[in-house]
């Protein structure tokens, strides 16, 4: 019997065969292997998130900063300048509860999308299971969103909305835009890896997106018409889900959001299956 | 089954690479890379390493010779897992740890001891087997002062011995290094040699890829020489480092016997360069004679030789040449510059220079270069021709009837000896 959770470098009296050759075949997901190295992983968002903050005067602070920055333009542009409706709402919380998990879709899709090609360095050089990086990505995105979380429920609160249970559900809500992030961002980063072109194609396309999301303004101004096709935006449903929960504003699940969530689980499945294919050729194109 | 830890059959790599034309081919050629049926199988792919197989058992040390672009880091990549085979087949067994590069994943941000626990992560180490060997990795790369430090701060030195002291405790049944003795000052090398000498020891396997061919016969086992992603020899380490030097200087050696009846002029008009590129012919001939001027290949210790180099000029009005001898190893043993002991007067056109040998030193089969060039600042070779010809020179009687044998050198030198009349005062007792 082999022992369990052996530490991988030990030499084991009971050797292991492995068979280096061609890949013809549809290999797994990698996500076994992916357990196996949970250290590494570990290690690896740490090294994310140390590095993105180390450097810096204020350090730790911009986590906090940033998003109070953005709220505070925002707020005076749409709000004060040109007075969106935020239907009655205040417009700091009604706003910022929309660019919570828009930001987090956002900054996961460039992470992940990005996570092969920021790595050839470490690719070219080591074998591990690459699914670590998108994971790692993701993994530095959602340590900077739980502030950015923590800070919309703070600021409800000066706004008058007491905590309440709804509340508790917000976490699960950013599980939509994470999937659809990795859904999107799983195909982009083999992509990007050989043509760097999509990479700009990504930010106009996240540009386009922020203002097809009702983030800024109440979805009350989108013509009926065009309503089906609004809603099968899956941070639509997100953003509707942190508005109801965070100001108790109604909302209804309409059946274009079983259709836009199997579209992300479906393009989640394809982009793992794309990925475990295609990322051993990543090394091979530089 | 028997003790073969590591198996590789045919093995190779092949890499797709669309020729490039402007315009609409530039497009087609991205497509094609990605999709290969629009490839031309025979145009548009370039095979990195081929067919290669070799069988490593346990404790055997194999180290790689080539050329750069030879194959030989692409053979370690694929047997670390970093990119797949296109053919072939290896099967491993027992846990392969590879070291492609020094410090892979270190982060310049990141303090020294941060980047101790990211790199042993990165090589499969676990928390705790880092934490253990933390002291000795210091101690090892000698940063103790400066490991809450920054990384980008580190003197490159300082750099390269903790990358390589994190690396060098990898503990797997295989180990893949690539290139990574040749990091550091005399003294950490010395130092990675002596560690790398006791891992040998531990009955580890290891693939080593190398340029410096002194570690590789006093470290490798067995040798293995690729040229053009094609394995081109294979037996002991040794024999592979004479194949690999003779591959990489063009030498070939011939024995006096099959010298003696070879002329002694050579024509060198057709004769091959450096990559087979002479952009500036000038060397036409070369041309071996005894001091009477009797053209031979076949020489004796103690005796003169004649060097008769033939030129075409065109308009250069100082020009230098300049004979290498090359053992059979390719290592040069001689190097004769005509600005030596003497000036050449200023040439022009067609002729001859002569370089005199007044009496040989040395002794063994040996294959000369020829070099001409512009003897001005700056100094610059204009036309070389490796292995413009071969001789032999025998000791022969040149130490009386006694010789020389392999551990001896191969410079002749005489001496004479007699009994001491006087002993010497320094050394006389009180």
């Amino acid at each position: 019997m082999t022992s369990y959770a052996a530490p991988l470098t030990t030499i084991s009296p009971v050797t292991q065969e492995r068979v280096i050759e061609p890949g013809h075949a549809w290999q797994d997901l990698g996500l076994r292997a992916a357990w196996r190295h949970r250290e590494l992983l570990r290690v690896l968002v740490w090294r994310n998130i140390s590095v993105r903050y180390r450097q810096m005067a204020l350090g730790m602070l911009w986590i906090v900063l940033e998003p109070l920055a953005l709220i505070g333009m925002l707020f005076v542009i749409f709000g004060m300048v040109l007075r969106l409706s935020s239907e009655g709402y205040p417009y700091p919380i009604f706003m910022f509860a929309g660019l919570v998990p828009f930001t987090f879709f956002n900054k996961a899709v460039i992470g992940i999308s990005d996570s092969l090609r920021e790595n050839m360095g470490l690719i070219s050089k080591i074998y591990f299971p690459r699914i670590l990086l998108p994971l790692s990505a993701a993994a530095r995105d959602m340590f900077d969103i739980i502030v950015w979380l923590a800070l919309l429920v703070a600021l409800a609160w000066y706004f008058g909305m007491t905590p309440n249970v709804r509340m508790l559900l917000l976490p699960a809500f950013l599980l939509l835009p994470l999937l659809t992030a990795a859904a999107v961002g799983l195909w982009l980063s083999v992509l990007i890896v050989r043509f760097r072109d999509v990479r700009h194609l990504l930010t106009i396309a996240i540009q386009l997106l922020m203002y097809g999301s009702p983030i800024l303004y109440s979805p009350s101004v989108v013509p009926p018409k065009l309503m089906t096709l609004y809603q099968l935006n899956p941070l639509y449903w997100a953003i509707e889900a942190f508005r109801w929960a965070l100001l108790g504003r109604p909302m209804a699940i309409a059946p274009e959001f079983f259709v836009s969530l199997g579209t992300v689980v479906v393009l989640l499945i394809g982009g793992l299956i794309v990925f475990a294919r295609y990322e051993r050729f990543a090394v091979d194109v530089q | 089954m028997s003790d073969v830890v590591l198996s590789v059959r045919g093995i190779g790599k092949c890499y797709r690479l669309p020729r490039r034309e402007g315009g609409a081919g530039q497009l087609l050629a991205h497509f094609k890379e990605f999709l290969g049926v629009l490839a031309d199988p025979e145009q548009d792919s370039f095979w990195a390493l081929k067919d290669v197989s070799f069988d490593l058992k346990h404790g055997d040390i194999l180290g790689i010779l080539g050329k750069n672009g030879s194959g030989k880091s692409t053979l370690l990549k694929i047997l670390s897992r970093v990119t797949t085979p296109t053919a072939g087949r290896a099967v491993v067994r027992g846990e392969i740890g590879s070291l492609l590069e020094v410090g892979t994943g270190f982060h310049p941000d990141l303090t020294g001891r941060q980047n101790v626990f990211l790199n042993g992560a990165l090589l499969g180490m676990s928390k705790q087997e880092i934490r253990r060997k933390f002291d000795e990795i210091v101690d090892f790369a000698g940063v103790e002062q400066f490991i809450d430090m920054p990384v980008k701060r580190y003197s490159s030195g300082m750099y390269v011995r903790l990358a390589y002291a994190v690396a060098s405790l990898l503990n797997t049944d295989i180990l893949i290094l690539d290139e990574v003795l040749a990091v550091g000052d005399a003294e950490f090398r010395k130092k990675s040699l002596d560690n790398m000498e006791r891992v040998a020891k531990e009955g580890r396997t290891i693939l080593f890829v190398s340029h410096n061919s002194a570690a590789v016969t006093s470290l490798c086992t067995k040798g293995l020489v690729l040229s053009h992603g094609k394995d081109v020899f294979q037996g002991s380490a040794r024999d592979a480092v004479t194949h690999y030097l003779r591959l990489i200087q063009r030498v070939q050696t011939v024995s006096a016997d099959q010298l003696s009846e070879a002329p002694g002029l050579v024509d060198l008009q057709r004769a091959v360069g450096f990559d087979g590129h002479r952009p500036r012919p000038t060397l036409t001939s070369v041309e071996t004679c005894r001091m009477d001027g009797t053209p031979t290949r076949v020489f004796h210790t103690g005796e003169g030789m004649r060097i008769r180099i033939g030129y075409d000029l065109g308009r250069d009005p100082t020009p230098y040449f300049c004979v290498f001898f090359l053992d059979e190893r390719g290592e040069r043993v001689m190097t004769l510059y005509s600005y030596h002991n003497s000036e050449l007067p200023q040439l022009r056109g067609r002729g001859v220079v002569d370089c005199v040998i007044p009496e040989l030193r040395v002794f063994g089969e040996f294959s000369l270069m020829i070099d001409y060039g512009r003897n001005a600042a700056p100094r610059e070779s204009i036309d070389c021709v490796p292995d413009a010809t071969q001789v032999a020179i025998e000791l022969g009687d040149y130490f009386g009837h006694a010789g020389l044998v392999a551990n001896q050198g191969y410079v002749a030198q005489r001496s004479n000896w007699s009994v001491a009349v006087e002993p010497m005062k320094q050394v006389s007792r009180a």
